[in-house]
């Protein structure tokens, strides 16, 4: 009976003392934003593959919302230590108060854009005057709005109509001619393409070089959470390196990771290659903030009505964390990626 | 002829109705294969568009993939079970207890019958996103909306399954002097618990939608979210194999809830009494007498 006791006193003492050990140094860092793991954020799922985050004993914790959710809220009550946000969601956060800092920029060219059936009716911003234009999300309203003052109209000279995410009301929406056009993004033409509906851009110019999906926290986080955000964002800023320097083990870990991407091969290919050239930075320092970008798409914004006013972008832009985001050996994650591909 | 011969002896009527259920069975699965058949038929020849119905053999080729291929989908499935279960579990004993406690107590009954049936006449789906954001991200506010949505069915039928008791037999349970708990024991419940259980079982469905619809906003985990994978990817014939997967549940589910109600509420089946009664008398024996 003795023995019995003994037995399950350090079974149970085992049992209980197990997560403490294996996860003592583990930080969580919760990230909100619309997608969960998927080729379109491939650095995390490479960051992940190669273990870096864990590296930096960081566990990554994605909170992946509908965009009803108020994404800033969950930033300011600490429900998430992260948000990924366009920027005019950034701008109108501060202007209603929020404290809150953009520390990384995800995507330097915007993935957005105003897509046409191509060979139709449609071949330009001003065609799209009195017809019904598609949203996929609201969030895709504010570019909509944007390209319209670009072009000299403005959004009460189209009929919106939100269409959500869902790939077959998309597809129908534009193939029979429902809507004119679709205001969305790189992710959701590659699986139009992918089943044959060939479309054109006509966003303007003007409007590629955006910062998108740019990632902001609560400001007065920045100091006690340092080490963690430095860990998380070199560790995303490795996965992005790999994505520059050897696609083909980003494409090999994406398949392993998120296999539902690639059950139909045309679609995977085409986001992939889609999503490939905007996750990687135009910066010098990948993930750096692009303050001239941020302060010359205001105006715009303002005129479309996207935003009330411009903000001082040196009121939210902060690159405190890009110094460290960057410090790692390039040619060391090279070889990782290289041995990684070997070995799977 | 005697009268013997014209009633059919036990093992007939059995063997009749084996072949009446077998030839029933046939014809529905006739009836589903020429229909799916048609499905495939007019998506091949181009009646039916691929894009919102996918050809039934790629329907299968993808619960081949996701299944056994790539396996994807048990993480997934596990997950919204859970979530499931857990979120009936909680709407069935809230939905109980306060549906015993307002239909025994009158004041309370007053109090707080307006606001359920407010609460009722609210759309639950539309009160997800702000359950999410008070009660922050995670399987706590999944699991409430799920409770949010499966509360009202067992609230309801619990409700009226407590104030339905027949007057006449309530008066004669009184008129012999019987207490509080023989009232609640051989009168009240044996009348309710056959309407609480049809409650149960809507709550049981219902909590499957619920569920689908907080991983449509929460969309971390469970079938879902991969539903809304495979839609925006138009991976259509992987969206319908977990349609489909859903649709095999929330009916396995409804014949499990029958089977569960034909052992709890025994009574109100045909022989039901007779069967447990039999089965306490031969547990009562001992396995001697059997």
């Amino acid at each position: 009976m003795k023995m019995f006791k003994a037995m399950m006193l350090s079974t149970a003492l085992v049992v209980t003392a197990m997560p403490s050990v294996s996860f003592a140094q583990d930080v969580t860092i919760s990230v909100i934003k619309p997608t969960p793991r998927s080729a379109v954020f491939f650095p995390l799922v490479v960051g992940e593959a190669l273990g870096y985050f864990e590296d930096e004993g960081i566990t990554v914790n994605l909170l992946p919302s509908d965009t009803s959710i108020p994404y800033v809220a969950f930033v300011q009550n600490g429900q998430a230590d992260l948000a990924m946000l366009d920027p005019n969601e950034t701008i109108n956060a501060r202007l209603a108060g929020a404290n809150i800092n953009t520390v990384y920029e995800v995507m330097q060219n915007a993935p957005e854009g105003i897509a046409v059936l191509a060979g139709g009716d449609f071949t330009s911003m001003t065609d799209l005057v009195g017809t019904t234009v598609g949203l996929v999300s609201d969030r895709d309203r504010a570019f909509l709005q944007a390209a319209l003052d670009i072009s000299g109209y403005s959004i009460d000279d189209v009929q919106t109509v939100v269409l959500g995410e869902s790939g077959p009301t998309l597809a129908a929406a534009i193939r029979d001619g429902n809507v004119s056009a679709i205001s969305g993004s790189v992710f959701d033409w590659a699986a139009l393409v992918a089943n044959g509906i060939e479309i054109d851009t006509v966003t303007p110019e003007e409007l590629l070089a955006s910062p998108a999906n740019t990632l902001a926290m609560n400001a007065d986080m920045i100091e006690e959470s340092r080490d963690a955000m430095e860990g998380f964002f070199r560790a995303w800023s490795k996965g992005m390196h790999v994505g520059a320097t050897n696609p083909d083990a980003v494409e090999a870990m994406l398949r392993k990771a998120v296999p539902e991407e690639w059950e139909v091969e045309a679609a995977g290919m085409g986001l992939f290659q889609g999503v490939l050239p905007m996750n990687i930075s135009t910066t010098e320092r990948m993930g750096d903030m692009q303050a001239d970008v941020w302060t010359s798409v205001q105006p715009r914004m303002v005129s479309s009505g996207a935003i009330a006013e411009a903000v001082d972008v040196s009121t939210f832009l902060n690159d405190t964390y890009i110094e460290a985001a960057n410090n790692f050996d390039k040619a060391e994650v090279e070889a990782d990626a290289a041995a990684w591909l070997a070995a799977n | 002829m005697a009268v013997q011969d014209a009633i059919p002896a036990p093992q007939a009527v059995e063997d009749t109705a084996g072949t009446v259920r077998r030839k029933r069975i046939l014809r529905h699965a006739g009836i589903f294969l020429t229909l799916i058949l048609m499905w495939e038929f007019g998506s091949r020849i181009g009646w039916l568009d691929p894009l919102f119905y996918p050809r039934p053999s790629n329907i299968m080729r993808s619960f081949w993939l996701i299944y056994f291929q790539n396996g994807n989908v048990w993480y997934h499935l596990y997950a919204t079970m859970s979530l499931v279960f857990l979120g009936w579990i909680g709407g069935s004993i809230l939905g109980i207890g306060l549906g015993s406690l307002v239909g025994f107590n009158s004041v309370l009954r007053r109090f707080l019958k307006p606001y359920v049936i407010v609460l009722e006449a609210t759309p639950r789906i539309a009160v997800a996103p702000l359950l999410i954001a008070a009660l922050g991200f995670g399987a706590s506010s999944k699991i409430a909306i799920i409770v949010l949505v499966c509360f009202f069915a067992p609230f309801i039928n619990t409700l009226s399954g407590v104030m339905n008791v027949d007057e006449d037999r309530l008066e004669l349970f009184r008129s012999m002097r019987a207490s509080k708990m023989q009232v609640l024991r051989k009168l009240v419940l044996p009348d309710a618990v056959p309407i609480i259980m049809a409650g149960e079982r809507l709550a049981l469905t219902a909590a499957l939608s619920g569920a689908l619809v907080a991983e449509f906003i929460q969309r971390d985990e469970g079938i879902g979210s991969l539903i809304l994978v495979y839609t925006r990817n138009l991976n259509m014939a992987s969206a319908f194999a977990c349609i489909f997967t859903l649709t095999i549940l929330g009916f396995l589910i409804f014949k499990g809830m029958e089977k569960i109600d034909f052992y709890v509420a025994f009574w109100k089946y045909e022989g039901g009494r007779e069967r447990v009664s039999a089965k306490r008398r031969a547990a009562m024996e001992g396995p001697d007498h059997a």
